[in-house]
């Protein structure tokens, strides 16, 4: 029985998404119509084809595939919240340092032994730094809270 | 001869030492990411985007390097399939086959000097093949209209669909996942703002390089996160040459794997991993006579080697005459070649001949820089492999970072990159082709535009959209396409049962 469920539960998602990306058609606010079309058409048709296709998937699923293991979905997780911190602290602490953290974080958690991750990661945010702020003029963030000290 | 005039003035452009530089970086960073497995043309291509636009390069220089690393990878994937039975990209899973069971027989060397040779001879007979068939479509092409193309990009999906995964109906729900990711932002024609949910940074729609460096870099660090591994790596080559009787005897072979992976590569969706299954096949059959093949027989390294390469410069056909990619990396240069202001279609040769006819000559110089490359310099690029994954996974989230971070220099696409990369690893686990979300993706505004032009021109007659006899070919050939699976799978019994006969 719960052998094809993933399909099943995906197909409900996706004709609840069709459901409401249709809907949402409704409250585009057109005041005048620029072509004989209009903005709605195009997307309320993409919405009954995906709604459509969604309950074939629902009558006619394929078997689950393997999810992983706790495990590997604590890693995931985890992997998410450093791109989640790496986002708010790269302006403030700037490219280098920022970098440096996630990289760190990254190599730990995929098992690598710290004093290589940490070094490693720096020398990688450095001369990632160097070829693309310094050599390629591309602006990367210097960190803000370091304005005051230099330049 | 106008097309040799042509190509002397391509060969001006190509020979450039700026030009020769961007071929190198191309075809270089091509061998890499289509070695690396995992790790393909599409997050080659799209980390660059960002960095060619910054830097303000010339489109034919950009384009140069982004060919270079589409082939480019078509060279490199072949070398971990016959070192480490793990094919760099899918197009290289039967070179994996016979390859590496040439390496566990100590022909390392013969396997990876035949696969460069093929790759070089598939790659340069389908660059004759593309520099001729191209203009003669485009100037076929130039009779379409935007009822024409609505037909064409509904083929192209539903060829896509029923070709890139294991079930339609998922493929057809992922084209409709892009096309919906496409209409967020405001619409060009009446100015109304759809899906932004009041947030400004939506209202120029999703960049597609945050969305594909999310479905395909970090889905691929997510996936890596299953199964912490490192390969083994095969460093013994030995010699990296072929001797003059076994060019002889696969010299058909490549042949026909070059003209058959050319066709396929031109049809939308097929690509290298059909194209190099087919050759393979069908040189088992035509060949074979001691049932050599599948236990390392040099022809069967031959074959999917120069058909993946025809099949990569086939697939720049659709791309560059109807401005219709087929395969999720082509999609991507389209992406590339429109935000630089070059829309390609039939009119692409005549308006830019500078970028088309320096693309070629570039391509040709390309493939004898990745001739070099992979014969005498291959020993460089098995060090890459020996890179850990804890050091090798984080450096690429690294480099994605960076192209992200400087499409709108804003940390917000870093959280949308990773929304992005979290869903893209959830429609892998499902079975669902990212190839076709990408590709509904970049040609979502050109699809819609074309409804809506044809619809002004008829007034509003949907009756419009069928009214050429070109358009209603199109419309068949996109209903027909989608029994392929069929075929495909009565065609795959087939095989399977004759495998059967000869054990």
């Amino acid at each position: 029985m719960t052998t094809n469920l993933t399909d099943r539960v995906t197909g409900v998602f996706l004709l609840l998404f069709a459901i409401w990306y249709g809907y949402r058609t409704t409250l585009f606010k057109v005041s005048f119509m620029a072509d004989p079309v209009g903005p709605r058409v195009f997307p309320l048709g993409l919405a009954i084809l995906m709604g459509v296709l969604s309950l074939y998937l629902i009558i006619k699923p394929d078997p689950s595939p393997v999810w992983p293991g706790s495990k590997t979905w604590i890693r995931i997780g985890l992997i998410t919240l450093t791109f989640i911190v790496y986002a708010y602290l790269m302006v403030p602490i700037g490219f280098v340092l920022s970098t440096t953290f996630e990289i760190t974080a990254l190599a730990l958690i995929f098992r690598g032994p710290p004093l290589k991750s940490i070094i490693g990661a720096f020398l990688l945010s450095a001369a990632l730094y160097s070829l693309f702020d310094i050599l390629l003029d591309l602006s990367l963030p210097t960190g803000s809270v370091f304005r005051g000290l230099w330049g | 001869m106008e097309i040799l005039n042509f190509l002397f003035e391509g060969f001006a452009i190509a020979l450039t030492p700026f030009n020769i530089a961007m071929a190198l970086a191309g075809c270089f960073i091509g061998t890499a990411v289509g070695m690396l497995p995992g790790i393909g043309p599409v997050n080659g291509i799209v980390v660059l985007i960002p960095l060619t636009f910054a830097l303000g390069l010339p489109p034919e220089s950009s384009i140069i390097m982004f060919a270079g690393i589409y082939y480019g990878s078509q060279y490199g994937n072949s070398i971990s399939a016959i070192l480490l039975n793990v094919p760099g990209t899918s197009a290289a899973v039967m070179t994996a086959m016979e390859g590496n069971a040439m390496t566990k027989k100590g022909r390392a060397g013969p396997a990876l000097a035949m696969s460069a040779i093929a790759s070089f001879f598939g790659g340069t007979v389908s660059i004759v093949a593309l520099m001729l068939f191209a203009p003669a479509l485009s100037k076929w092409a130039i009779r379409f209209g935007p009822a024409e193309y609505f037909a064409l990009m509904v083929f192209a999906f539903s060829t896509l669909s029923s070709l890139s995964g294991k079930n339609l109906i998922k493929g057809l729900l992922a084209t409709m996942m892009g096309l919906m990711l496409a209409t967020v932002g405001l619409d060009p024609v009446s100015a109304v703002d759809r899906y932004t949910f009041g947030q400004l940074k939506l209202l120029d729609g999703l960049d597609f390089v945050v969305v594909v460096i999310g479905f395909f870099a970090i889905n691929e660090i997510l996936r890596y996160a299953e199964n912490i591994h490192d390969q083994e790596v095969f460093t013994k080559l030995g010699r990296v040459m072929i001797t003059a009787k076994e060019f002889a005897m696969s010299f058909w072979t490549m042949v026909r794997g070059a003209a058959i992976g050319f066709f396929v590569g031109v049809l939308p969706g097929a690509g290298g991993t059909i194209a190099s299954f087919v050759a393979w096949t069908t040189e088992q059959r035509l060949v074979d006579r001691q049932g050599t093949f599948g236990t390392g027989d040099i022809r069967g390294v031959a074959a999917p080697e120069a058909a993946n390469n025809a099949s990569a410069n086939g697939a720049m056909i659709p791309l560059l005459t109807l401005g219709v990619p087929g395969s999720e990396t082509t999609a991507v240069m389209l992406g590339a070649l429109l935000g630089m202001n070059i829309t390609p279609g039939p009119l692409f040769i005549a308006n830019n001949p500078t970028v088309f006819w320096g693309l070629i000559a570039s391509m040709y110089v390309g493939n004898v820089l990745l001739l070099i490359l992979n014969l005498p310099l291959v020993g460089i690029f098995v060090r890459i492999l020996k890179v850990p994954g804890w050091f090798l996974m984080p450096a690429v989230v690294a480099v994605s970072f960076v192209a992200v971070y400087s499409v709108n220099n804003s940390p917000f696409d870093i959280l949308l990159m990773a929304a992005f990369g979290i869903m893209g690893y959830l429609l892998y686990k499902t079975e669902f082709p990212l190839a076709s979300v990408i590709l509904g993706l970049v040609l979502g505004p050109l699809m819609e535009n074309n409804l809506r032009r044809a619809m002004s021109l008829s007034d509003g007659d949907w009756t419009y959209l069928f009214s050429s006899p070109i358009a209603i070919g199109l419309w068949i050939a996109a209903i027909a396409s989608l029994f392929l699976p069929l075929i495909i799978k009565r065609f795959g019994a087939a095989s399977e049962i004759s495998k059967e006969e000869v054990n």
